[in-house]
């Protein structure tokens, strides 16, 4: 067990990085379900749990400022909770809910704290000491990289007992709703990333894909190239149309690619 | 159209605090002699120090410190007086807030001021100017198209219980990510100036382009992995209608995770948090199983 924690430990800290630097984006739920799943022993529940998880978490990215809850301590937290107490992935997600919360409260707190680390390179630029502006960097990277790999390893080593004497006293009809709770989680990723691209005059599209998948159950991936194409169509009518293309010419497109 | 998270608060936000406790200097550097001295191995250079520049992230001047550690080798090569650089490296450690991934192009752009000694005023210029397009272009582009669209394609391929689903999400990522990421670093330095003009006329129509994809995406996600549906059964004499099968989903199947998409989105848009929404989402389900209406 304390092997283990400590392995997700390591990951932890790869993620802490990766989260906002480099982009591997390996702290994805989607890669770190299955890397917690194999670490735990149970690749394959990994697998779901991670895939559950990001398709619950998609909106949820960091953008500058606005810091929302963490997606990779949450996913650390609900594959163990899925492979250590036998729960659905499911179920897991909602009971993963509250550690990806306190994980966003401390790392809003790690980048108030980090204020002062400016004044520092403010000085060392006077002095022309690049060096020193590189450690406040480097300093910065492994303070955070700590803190993840702390938390990691006490959500696997420490939580997984809380949980497993929640999921002793909790009446099976609660564990269930947040099973259904779970599998409705997405719509509130779906409709982050919505209002960013709400733009009344393109909704037909958005209708349009979820038509494709509704009535003719073609994959996503189907659906992504058919869109590609129809937004390169859509680009090139832009341009030969000027910058005011009217909505009309859009619909057109859609009734061409069709 | 785009409503970049990123960009909002950026142009409204108050210039550089640490400008008022140093010497107002508004002389330009002191050596305005001009050499070409960056070459390309220091572009790749600059690049993959760049990919750490959110390091020291902070709620202050938040990527000030990246975006001065990133263009350091090139700032060292630049100005061999230690006044110019000691100003230089000042000047690059203003509040500074853009898009990691995309940054690079505003990053290349300031290369080359630096390398043709603009004023210091005008690059902060500059680089204020391009926070805001960055954010809002790389929102559009990355957070709400790249994303969703890879980590979706990757989860199907995960819930179908193949290994793949990491790889294939990881792989296409990766494509447009560096490919992207670089491009745009020696774009930016190659066309200097001028192209800013040029790429914030793109700007609008890629970003729509974008948005086309995304939400084309967004709306099969919609049918594919939002799942809800009731038990509740009617009975009406002695017929028996199910809700579900024999009502809604004669309508339209996918109707009920079409209209909790709607409602969240109504909910998004009318200012409630995300964590709010997550919670009444737990206690919708949680209730819903209780009274036995999902």
């Amino acid at each position: 067990m304390f092997f283990e924690a400590l392995l997700v430990a390591l990951w932890a800290m790869l993620c802490g990085i990766d989260k906002y630097d480099i982009a591997l984006n390996i702290h994805r739920p989607l890669i770190t379900g299955p890397v917690i799943g194999l670490i735990l022993g149970d690749l394959n529940t990994g697998l779901i749990a991670g895939a559950t998880m990001e398709l619950a978490w998609l909106g949820l990215v960091p953008n500058a400022g606005a810091q929302p809850p963490d997606v990779t301590i949450g996913a650390i937290a609900g594959t163990a909770f899925a492979i250590k107490l036998g729960i659905s992935p499911d179920a897991s997600l909602g009971m993963a809910i509250p550690f990806a919360m306190a994980m966003q409260a401390l790392i809003i707190f790690l980048f108030t704290s980090f204020s002062p680390l400016m004044q520092k390179c403010d000085n060392y630029a006077a002095d022309c000491n690049t060096k020193g502006i590189d450690n406040m960097l480097y300093l910065g990277l492994g303070l955070r990289s700590l803190l993840y790999g702390v938390v990691g390893f006490s959500v696997v080593y420490f939580g997984t007992a809380g949980a497993d004497f929640i999921v002793r006293y909790l009446p099976e009809n609660v564990i269930d709703g947040m099973a259904i709770a779970g599998r409705m989680m997405p719509a509130v990723g779906f409709a982050m990333l919505l209002r960013t691209m709400f733009n009344v005059k393109l909704l037909p599209y958005f209708f349009l894909g979820f038509l494709l998948t509704t009535y003719m159950q073609l994959p996503i991936m189907a659906v992504a190239i058919a869109f590609l194409c129809i937004a390169i169509l859509d680009y090139y009518h832009q341009e030969s149309k000027g910058n005011d293309a009217s909505n009309s010419s859009n619909l057109d497109t859609i009734n061409d690619e069709l | 159209m785009m409503n970049s998270n990123t960009a909002d608060g950026v142009l409204d936000a108050p210039a550089a605090p640490y400008s008022a406790d140093t010497e107002m200097d508004n002389s330009g550097y002191r050596d305005t002699a001009t050499a070409k001295v960056i070459t390309k191995r220091d572009l790749w250079h600059i690049g993959f120090r760049g990919l750490l520049m959110e390091g020291n992230f902070n709620y202050e001047r938040m990527q000030a410190g990246g975006f001065c550690y990133s263009i350091i080798p090139a700032l060292k090569k630049i100005h061999k007086d230690p006044l110019d650089l000691a100003k230089a490296l000042k000047n690059n450690l203003n509040f500074y807030n853009a898009h990691p991934k995309l940054f690079t192009f505003p990053l290349g752009l300031c290369i080359a001021m630096e390398e043709n000694k603009e004023h210091p005023s005008t690059i902060s210029s500059v680089k204020a100017a391009t926070m805001g397009p960055t954010g809002g272009i790389g929102d559009a582009i990355d957070h709400m198209t790249m994303m969703p669209l890879t980590l979706g394609i990757g989860a199907a391929i995960s819930l179908q219980g193949s290994i793949a689903g990491p790889f294939v999400f990881f792989v296409l990522y990766q494509l447009y990510h560096f490919f992207t990421y670089f491009w745009l670093l020696f774009f930016g330095y190659n066309s200097g100036v001028a192209a800013l003009a040029q790429l914030s006329e793109q700007a609008e129509k890629l970003g729509r382009s974008a948005n086309i994809l995304g939400l084309g995406v967004l709306g099969a996600m919609t049918a594919s992995f939002v799942r809800i549906s009731t038990p509740l059964v009617i009975t009406a004499g002695e017929a028996q209608v199910s809700l579900q099968t024999d009502m809604l989903d004669k309508i339209m199947p996918n109707l009920l995770p079409l209209g909790f998409v709607g409602i969240m989105f109504y909910l998004v848009q009318k200012g409630k948090s995300p964590s709010a929404l997550i919670f009444s989402t737990l206690a919708i389900g949680i209730c819903g199983r209780l009274t036995g209406i999902l």
